[in-house]
């Protein structure tokens, strides 16, 4: 095997991997830091993507609709989680109903307002060659954007006081409240941040996967799986997780076909499912 | 300063505690004794809020509190639960600082003072909280409700499954906290020597309701009824 193959699989693996772990983030924030799972998310994405795509067509440049997608995501978070979520907590499959639910309304929403089929935004491709073989260089950006990402959340979890709060109180909710925290605000802010990692990704993702209304599902299930495969330390096992697994596929679907790609990632989830039903990560000692 | 009146409350729909009323003055400390199952832990969760009031008021400063309990905490209620609770997953610099910053104070500073306190918490400062010792784990719960800067510290067993060298530690931190920072305790205990080498008056309960209020000189004097506060 010649070693330019190598590094191509190799690059183009990690780069599936880390897009698998942009668009899951937000995910893990809200499951591991609120224990509620948001089968919207992949719609939250959604919304960010056609919300960045709106702000081009008006002319904002693609570096400032991304802030603009994030800060429209969080928005409709906030709300979310004080018309919706707030009242479940503790009901995590009723949660799980309630946001199924609401993700079909924004699909619906997006097909009235901007049809079934949208179109692409204009990014200058350009390709780099290893060899024989001619890579996107914006896929690959996307391992960079995806460390900075990790490092953004992680850094915005341990060291400031928001974070400290909204650890404690998923640790120990009552002891939370007794000494002071104002749990359901720092519910509040955790689900928009993670609705705003969903928007953040959806734009980001823009120029790779085009904005349609039903984008979503297809990161709903594979990032759904890889945050109950991580477990409680919700980050750092997320992070392996979508490394393994989406790496994982991407590389046997380049050695042989997507669907066995596919196959791999469901086999593997299944097998680490039944060997670690409370995910990989139930019996580390680490923050987050 | 601090007042419970009337407190009737419990889980669900089973009530526990039947009309309890009970008070404690400014920089005193009072013991709540009574055996297993006689409601004082629901009596201590009925005054942080974590417990609904089916009926009943709470009284901190002088003010009535309001029923949330973060609110409370604000108010200068601190609470050490029955069996810790500390945050597991966090260091024991954060266990104390989140509670210090939640109520407006400098982390940093209360740290500091905080481990001058208690010295053996110094040496597990970095170390998760839920790696530590049971004895030292009550001794940072102990910690982080002093973070708060409480005017009322409620310490629910905290003695329970801890080494008796750590127990003296803190019968000596409480004194002294007490008449320090003026800092009024009421203390549920099993153990009856921890309680009178501490506190000068002491309630009764028994069958969810006080059944008699009484001071450490009647009670030191009273055989039969230590002997049935410590039979089992």
């Amino acid at each position: 095997m010649e070693p330019d193959f190598l590094a191509t699989v190799l690059l183009s693996s990690l780069s599936s991997a880390s897009i698998l772990l942009i668009a899951t983030l937000g995910l893990a924030v809200v499951y591991g830091l609120m224990g509620v799972i948001n089968l919207a998310h992949g719609e939250f994405l959604m919304v960010g993507a056609y919300s960045a795509l709106t702000a081009t067509q008006i002319g904002l440049p693609f570096l400032l609709a991304i802030p603009f997608a994030v800060f429209m995501t969080m928005l409709i978070g906030a709300v979310v989680e004080l018309l919706i979520i707030r009242r479940l907590y503790g009901r995590i499959f009723d949660t799980m109903l309630a946001t199924w639910g609401l993700g079909m309304v924004f699909n619906q929403t997006a097909v009235l307002l901007f049809g079934t089929v949208s179109p692409g935004i204009g990014m200058p491709q350009w390709n780099f060659r290893i060899g024989d073989f001619s890579l996107a260089v914006y896929p690959l950006t996307m391992i960079v954007v995806a460390a900075l990402l990790l490092a953004f959340v992680y850094v915005l979890m341990t060291k400031t006081v928001y974070g400290m709060k909204a650890r404690a109180s998923i640790q120990e909710p009552q002891m939370a409240q007794a000494i002071g925290i104002d749990s359901a605000r720092v519910n509040t802010l955790t689900f928009a941040i993670g609705c705003g990692l969903a928007g953040f990704a959806g734009a980001i993702l823009l120029p790779i996967i085009p904005a349609t209304p039903s984008m979503g599902l297809f990161f709903a299930v594979k990032g759904f799986l890889t945050v109950v495969v991580a477990g409680p330390v919700a980050l750092t096992g997320t992070a392996l997780t979508a490394l393994g697994l989406g790496g994982g596929a991407s590389v046997t679907a380049s050695f042989m076909t997507s669907v066995i790609g596919d196959v791999f990632f469901f086999f593997v989830t299944a097998l680490l499912l039944w060997l670690y039903p409370l995910g990989i990560s139930s019996k580390w000692r680490r923050k987050l | 300063m601090f007042k419970v009146s009337g407190a009737t409350g419990g889980y669900g729909k089973t009530t526990i505690i039947r009309d309890v009323s009970l008070e404690v003055q400014p920089a005193e400390i009072v013991a709540l004794l009574g055996r297993n199952g006689v409601g004082k832990s629901t009596l201590m969760r009925f005054a942080t809020g974590l417990v609904k009031a089916q009926a009943g008021t709470v009284e901190i400063a002088g003010v009535a509190a309001p029923p949330a309990p973060s609110k409370r905490a604000k108010m200068g209620l601190g609470y050490v639960p029955q069996g810790r609770f500390v945050f597991p997953r966090m260091t024991v610099i954060e266990n104390i600082s989140v509670a210090a910053a939640s109520n407006g104070f400098d982390a940093k500073q209360v740290v500091a003072e905080l481990f001058e306190d208690f010295p053996l918490l110094v040496p597990k400062a970095h170390d998760l909280a839920g790696g530590l010792s049971g004895g030292q784990q009550q001794v940072l719960a102990l910690a982080r409700a002093l973070a708060i800067r409480p005017k009322i510290l409620l310490l629910d067993e905290p003695t329970e499954g801890v080494q008796p060298s750590i127990i003296d530690e803190m019968a000596g931190v409480l004194k002294r906290v007490n008449q320090e920072r003026e800092i009024a305790i009421l203390v549920a205990e099993q153990n009856l020597d921890f309680c009178l080498s501490i506190a000068e008056r002491a309630y009764v309960m028994e069958k969810g309701a006080i059944r008699m209020e009484t001071d450490r000189d009647s009670l030191l004097a009273d055989k039969v009824l230590q002997q049935e506060l410590l039979g089992v």
